[in-house]
């Protein structure tokens, strides 16, 4: 049995039902309900096969219908739906037979009234991909906007409106008699028929701007059409389209008035009044928007700061530090409520005329690119067992904790604290996260990057959750836990509060709580990590530490050699070795007296050593992205990248495996395979059997047969894009000879020295009595 | 109020964070506790320059609780009140003493002073006139200590050397009683707070003795073994429990119980040379009470307090010199505490707490002026448009809350406005070192750092060197500041070399980096001493 989690919200605009209680929201092949109340998903329109792209609600038509819930999607599979998402039920298919990047339905914005009886033929506008064969050998790719008869459910056959070689979203007008589109240099807006035959002329202008324009949007009363731009600027034209579409209106001789006019700011020929222009934005403008009266506009980008302009003043409000870019701005029918969704995965709903932020339907938020010298660092993902949740970090320096069975975001810790800043490089990185075994515990580690050689930083935390609703707080730093050595791994201790951190500068470090309960709150526990105990093995770099199911035993990986030593005493047990490469990943199997490895390098290995033995049990070269074990089962599983030759039949697009083993038996008794398994990470969660039960009835795809108490959940990595690598400069540290150290509150070195001194003598002459 | 829900339910997202310094590791030992808080808010004073030890410290009962300090041989009365304006002269001495004084006693009215001397004789003064009313003449050996009792004007009870303790009838200056039964010098005694007729009494026998003076044939009613010799002893207030002080234990006695002991106090590390009764407020639940607790200041230069409630030492608080006597005044303001050199640490409160004057102000019969009535706004008044705003929320009031207001420093303004020049020569210029390496600390995640060192002009580059050559060999900033100084340096060469004012920093910032070398080096020579010493230690 699988279960699906973590797709994208914000791959293309929502929509707000009628009465602004619900938000339809395109996640992948199917369309998500969300209740604008609670926040919380409600139910999902599934039938799709592919991307859905476009989701368009039916306005009502009389203040009675508001509570009818119909919509249309259309999706990349080629077809257009018709649902009813209260219920949810799809009531009809219109096969299209070519991928839909976009759809508008002008006409329904302004129906007539429904007790004419006979309804009108609806007409969508579509963007799509024409991948049939074409006679005409030049034009290989064919991107064209077609009109598609609703009601008879085809496309008007041979009309093609335009074409682009790029993918754009289609815009329509408030009023449904404008639909528009921004074709680099150019804006294409198209007049919308009156209701008619298929085959009336749908009647274009062009207006023409200099920069590349990406995104427009119309005003919701007069002519005027806003585009912005690559660099920034907000472009207004005026009373466009008077020339060209005044024919349809019967008046002919104004066209000669206009065109001796005097149009301030409009280019060449264009057919507008005016045009105007606004620059606030430092990079690309992506949201805009006009409010539904048409005194404001909203624009946003890159930055995270949603703009709200007068119109007439050009006067700007600000909502500052949203901490993502903006991708889209959506007003609900109810004035008081509209939608942002951010490239983080986010949809906030806003309270309008404050905007305050009322509700946040997070969704899994994509790893931030981390530079190269990073990207193989510790464990970037923390499992909370008990509870079902994992710990991602996120671009902007947060810890967020995404909960796998209800498949939504619970709540964020920001780790460091710092302003998001658009365009900057990453210089500050969440390395590693741990999580104690009820979740209560966190420790996460970060690291502050040199700026050539000056200022770089390690930072150790310690977290406590105040609540069951992982609420964090910090409770230690611990600055330059290993000098100025990066931390490979963190982890927790499964009974009693330890955590172990090892360090690439070869040692590492047993911390321990103090947990003082103060005076005035009982009920808050305050903790406090000191130092316990540090040990290192011929100062060899220590790549991976891991505990013991029952905590009794450390692992520790020296490179290419597992250390076992005996956590409480802090002494060296056994060494077991040793590997090709260094290890990166370690984990004990449950019960069993084994333990794997994974390494990786030039030479990867999977192998498994016995402890009773001290040997090497068996081994596999296999390419190792993650291992993870069960607490109480005497099994593993780890997730294999697959090399790049064997990518054939068998596994289609699918670039990873994971394999479950038996600890003592070479050959797997579980394989499944996936996607995208770069990065990913594995965990076993542990579940009761009802919700097992649960888990299958909801759970869509291949049923494995997985008749254990134990669900797994290996997704997480499905719908992740593939980091772009940001080059780095390792850092040099000239001055690391002399006065480098940690020693924060030393005490004068005078005093120090003498009552040092002075300690050790004193020892010795007691001995020798 | 499902508007005001609504309201509330708006997060912020738009969260600022400021630019902070790194935090400093906090000391192992617990917060203060109310406890502690409240004995060191005793502004301490020094009353220095007196003679000798002071041998004893008395506490006027009557408001506002002057004291008399017995050193040498004279007795100095000061007012507390004369302290808080930082005087420490004595309001009064009293001189007519042939030998040192040891002990001193007010009567329970204030006016009268008792004062014993080692000659053996016990002087009764008006406080007022310093003049000696009477003057008590039967022991044979120094007197130690004399005591008025506490409800009873007439008599007073004193003991000394002879082992004899007497019962006074003052006006007479006659002995009414002599209590024979200590085989040692009779040290110290108590008289209680509840009979006027029972009292204890310390020798150095190691025994404390309880006398009632009812009894017939002058024979103690109580005896008990501190099993050290007494050096203090007190009535506690409830006057069933009894605290006895001797070698480096206090006790607390039951005396209802039939003399058993309830706890032994050992927190000193020597001898306990005097114990009396301080009080605390306590908020317990919302309401306020008063808790004794016990003061004792020894040898050892320390002064405990302790909780007998709880039998703990709650605070405890070291003076640089032996301690001889403590006094805590009736009103809870004033602690004083006498040294063996002649030194009395005074320490004060702020505050009114006037726990004895309770309705003591209407004696004189004057009745309190009621306060003009006052107007009721008009809409002529400006205040009218003010009226209701200093308005406190009532319990159960439904509280909106404004959102605090981030307030930025001018370093934190510049930053956001991305001008880290400006930033980093603002925050040189508050002087606040930690904010200045907090700056530069963010300015390295920006990747900006160094192009401000670039952009910086000559006077503005001394600046950041006067810096450098102050901070770069600060153990906690090290790190940071020598990477920075020599990437200054390097980069602003030419700059330096034409200009003498930063060559002089530069010169500076040469000999702070040899004192460190220097510092390194010796360092290193020690390192090499001990490491040896530490493997054989290790070997054992």
């Amino acid at each position: 049995m699988m279960m699906r989690g973590g797709r994208s919200l914000v791959s293309s605009p929502p929509a707000f039902s009628n009465d602004a209680s619900k938000l339809l929201v395109c996640t992948s092949n199917t369309v998500s309900v969300f209740s604008t109340a609670t926040g919380f998903q409600i139910t999902s329109l599934e039938g799709h096969t592919a991307l859905v792209t476009s989701v368009l609600v039916v306005p009502p038509s009389s203040p009675a219908a508001k509570v009818l819930c119909y919509c249309w999607t259309a999706s990349l599979d080629g077809t257009i739906r018709y649902w009813d998402f209260s219920v949810p039920e799809l009531l009809k298919t219109i096969e299209i037979r070519v991928p839909i990047f976009s759809m508008v339905i002008p006409s329904f914005l302004d129906v007539p009234a429904e007790d004419k009886g006979k309804h009108e033929d609806l007409f969508a506008y579509v963007f799509i991909k024409d991948t049939k064969e074409t006679q005409d050998k030049s034009k290989a790719l064919r991107r064209q906007i077609r009109k598609c008869n609703l009601s008879k459910s085809c496309l008007v056959g041979r009309l093609i409106l335009g074409e682009t070689k790029k993918l754009e979203v289609l815009t329509v007008s408030p009023s449904g008699k404008f639909f528009g589109i921004c074709n680099k240099f150019k804006l294409h807006i198209w007049k919308v028929p009156d209701q008619g035959s298929e085959h009336a002329a749908v009647r274009k202008i062009t207006l023409h701007h200099t920069k590349k324009i990406t995104v427009i949007t119309f005003h919701p009363t007069q002519r005027i059409i806003a585009a912005g731009d690559v660099t920034g600027r907000i472009l207004t034209w005026r009373g466009f389209g008077n020339r060209a579409f005044a024919g349809s209106n019967g008046i002919e001789n104004q066209k000669l008035i206009n065109v001796q006019e005097d149009k301030p700011g409009v280019r060449d020929n264009d057919d507008a009044d005016s045009c105007s222009t606004w620059h606030w934005h430092s990079a690309e403008v992506n949201v805009l928007s006009f409010s539904s009266d048409g005194t404001y506009l909203y624009s946003g980008g890159k930055e995270g700061v949603l703009v709200v302009w007068q119109l007439d003043t050009g006067k700007k409000k600000f909502l500052p530090r949203i901490g993502s870019p903006l991708l889209y701005f959506i007003d609900s029918p109810d004035p008081t409520l509209s939608s942002i969704s951010c490239a983080d995965n986010q949809i906030h709903l806003l309270k309008m005329p404050s905007m305050g932020i009322l509700k946040t339907i997070s969704g899994i938020k994509a790893p931030c690119c981390y530079p190269v010298k990073y990207e193989g660092w510790g464990n970037g993902i923390a499992f909370d067992q008990t509870a079902g949740l994992v710990a991602l970090r996120t671009e902007n320096y947060c810890i967020q904790f995404y909960s796998l069975f209800d498949d939504r975001g619970i709540s964020e810790v920001q780790v460091c604290e710092r302003n998001h800043q658009p365009g900057d490089d990453v210089t500050v990185i969440v390395t590693a996260v741990a999580l104690s075994i009820d979740g209560s515990l966190m420790s996460t580690s970060e690291v502050k990057l040199a700026e050539e050689g000056i200022g770089g930083l390690v930072c150790l935390k310690f977290w406590q959750a105040r609540s069951q609703n992982k609420e964090f707080s910090l409770s230690t730093i611990v600055y330059e836990p290993h000098r100025d050595a990066g931390i490979s791994a963190v982890t927790f201790h499964p009974s009693c509060n330890m955590v172990v951190s090892s360090s690439f500068g070869g040692d590492f470090k047993v911390w321990r709580c103090n947990s003082d309960i103060s005076q005035n709150d009982q009920m808050r526990q305050n903790f406090s990590w000191t130092c316990h105990a540090v040990g290192s093995y011929k100062k060899k770099p220590m790549t991976a530490a891991v505990f013991s199911a029952d905590g009794s035993v450390l692992a520790v990986a020296a490179e290419t050699l597992i250390t076992l030593w005996n956590p409480y005493k802090n002494v060296l047990l056994a060494v077991l070795g040793e590997t090709l490469t260094p290890i990166v990943n370690l984990s004990f199997i449950g019960k069993s007296d084994n333990v794997v490895a994974a390494s990786c390098g030039s030479n990867p290995q999977l192998s498994v050593w016995s402890m009773s033995k001290l040997s090497l049990s068996w081994s596999y070269k296999l390419r190792i992205e993650a291992v993870a074990s069960a607490l109480d089962l005497s099994s593993f599983a780890a997730l294999a990248l697959l090399p790049e030759s064997s990518n054939e039949t068998p596994f289609k697009g699918r670039d990873g495996v994971i394999l479950l083993y038996n600890a003592t038996d070479p050959v797997p008794t579980a394989i499944w395979s996936v996607r995208k398994a770069k990065g990913g990470a594995l965990g076993f969660l542990q579940v009761n059997p009802s919700s097992v039960e649960e888990i299958s009835i909801d759970g869509q795809g291949k049923q494995y047969g997985y008749a254990s108490i134990y669900g797994e959940l290996p997704e997480l990595d499905k719908k992740r894009p593939e980091t772009p690598w940001v080059p780095s400069f390792p850092s040099e540290r000239p001055w690391e000879t002399i006065f480098s150290g940690s020693s924060h509150n030393l005490p004068p070195l005078t005093k120090l020295c003498s009552a040092f001194l002075e300690s050790l003598l004193e020892k010795r002459a007691a001995a020798v009595e | 109020m499902a508007e005001i829900r609504a309201e509330e339910q708006t997060l912020a997202i738009s969260k600022t964070f400021l630019i902070k310094p790194k935090l400093k590791p906090k000391a192992r030992t617990l917060p203060q506790t109310p406890e502690s808080k409240y004995w060191s808010s005793f502004k301490s004073t020094q009353i220095p320059n007196l003679i000798s030890s002071i041998s004893s410290l008395s506490f006027s009962p009557s408001p506002p609780h002057p004291f008399a300090a017995a050193y040498s041989a004279s007795v100095s009365l000061f007012s507390p009140l004369s302290l808080s304006d930082g005087d420490v002269s004595p309001s009064s001495t009293i001189s007519s003493f042939s030998d040192v004084v040891s002990s001193i006693s007010f009567r329970s009215d204030g006016l009268l002073l008792a004062a014993s001397d080692l000659s053996g004789l016990v002087q009764v003064f008006d406080v007022k006139s310093r003049t000696p009313l009477r003057r008590l003449r039967s022991h044979t050996r120094p007197v130690r200590f004399v005591k008025y009792p506490v409800l009873d004007k007439l008599h007073l009870l004193s003991g000394g050397d002879d082992a004899v303790v007497k019962f006074w009838d003052v006006a007479g200056e006659s002995v009414v009683l002599d209590l024979m039964g200590h085989k040692d010098y009779v040290r110290c005694g108590d008289c209680s707070p509840v009979s006027p007729d029972l009292f204890v009494t310390g020798s150095y026998d190691h025994t404390v003795k309880v006398w009632d003076v009812r009894v017939e044939d002058s024979r103690s009613v109580l005896e008990v073994n501190h099993g050290k010799p007494v050096e203090d002893v007190i009535y506690l207030p409830s006057g069933g429990l009894i605290a006895t002080a001797g070698g480096n234990s206090v006790k607390i006695w039951d005396l209802i119980g039939g003399g058993r002991m309830v706890h032994s106090m050992e927190s000193h590390n020597k001898t306990v040379t005097s114990i009396c009764v301080g009080r605390i407020r306590k908020e317990n639940c919302g309401d306020e009470s008063m808790e004794d607790r016990i003061l004792s200041v020894g040898l050892d230069g320390y002064m405990k307090v302790f909780d007998y409630g709880n039998m703990k030492v709650t605070h405890s608080m070291r003076f640089p010199a032996p301690l001889m006597s403590v006094g805590f005044s009736p009103d809870c303001r004033t602690r004083v505490i006498g040294t063996s050199n002649g030194i009395i640490f005074a320490g004060r409160r702020k505050g009114k707490e006037n726990v004895e004057s309770g309705g003591g102000g209407n004696v004189l019969g004057f009745e309190s002026i009621s306060e003009p009535e006052r107007r009721g706004l008009r809409p002529t008044y400006f205040r009218y448009f003010h009226r209701g705003q200093s308005e406190k929320p009532v319990e159960g009031d439904y509280l909106v809350m404004r959102n605090k207001k981030v307030k930025l420093a001018e370093h934190d303004k510049l930053l956001k406005k991305f001008r880290h020049k400006d930033a980093l020569v603002s925050v040189l210029n508050k002087k606040n070192r930690e904010n200045v390496v907090a700056v530069m600390e963010e300015l390295v995640t920006r990747k900006k750092l160094l192009k401000c060192v670039s952009n910086l002009d000559a006077d503005e580059l001394g600046l950041l060197l006067t810096f450098l050559s102050k901070n770069a060999t600060m153990p906690r900033y090290s790190s940071l500041l020598m990477g920075l100084t020599e990437k200054v340096i390097e980069m602003r060469a030419e700059d330096i070399r034409s200009s003498d004012p930063l060559k002089g920093h530069i010169r500076n910032l040469k000999r702070s980096i040899e004192e460190e070398l220097r510092i390194q080096h010796s360092l290193q020579e020690i390192q090499g001493i001990i490491s040896p010493l530490l493997r054989i230690a290790g070997r054992r």
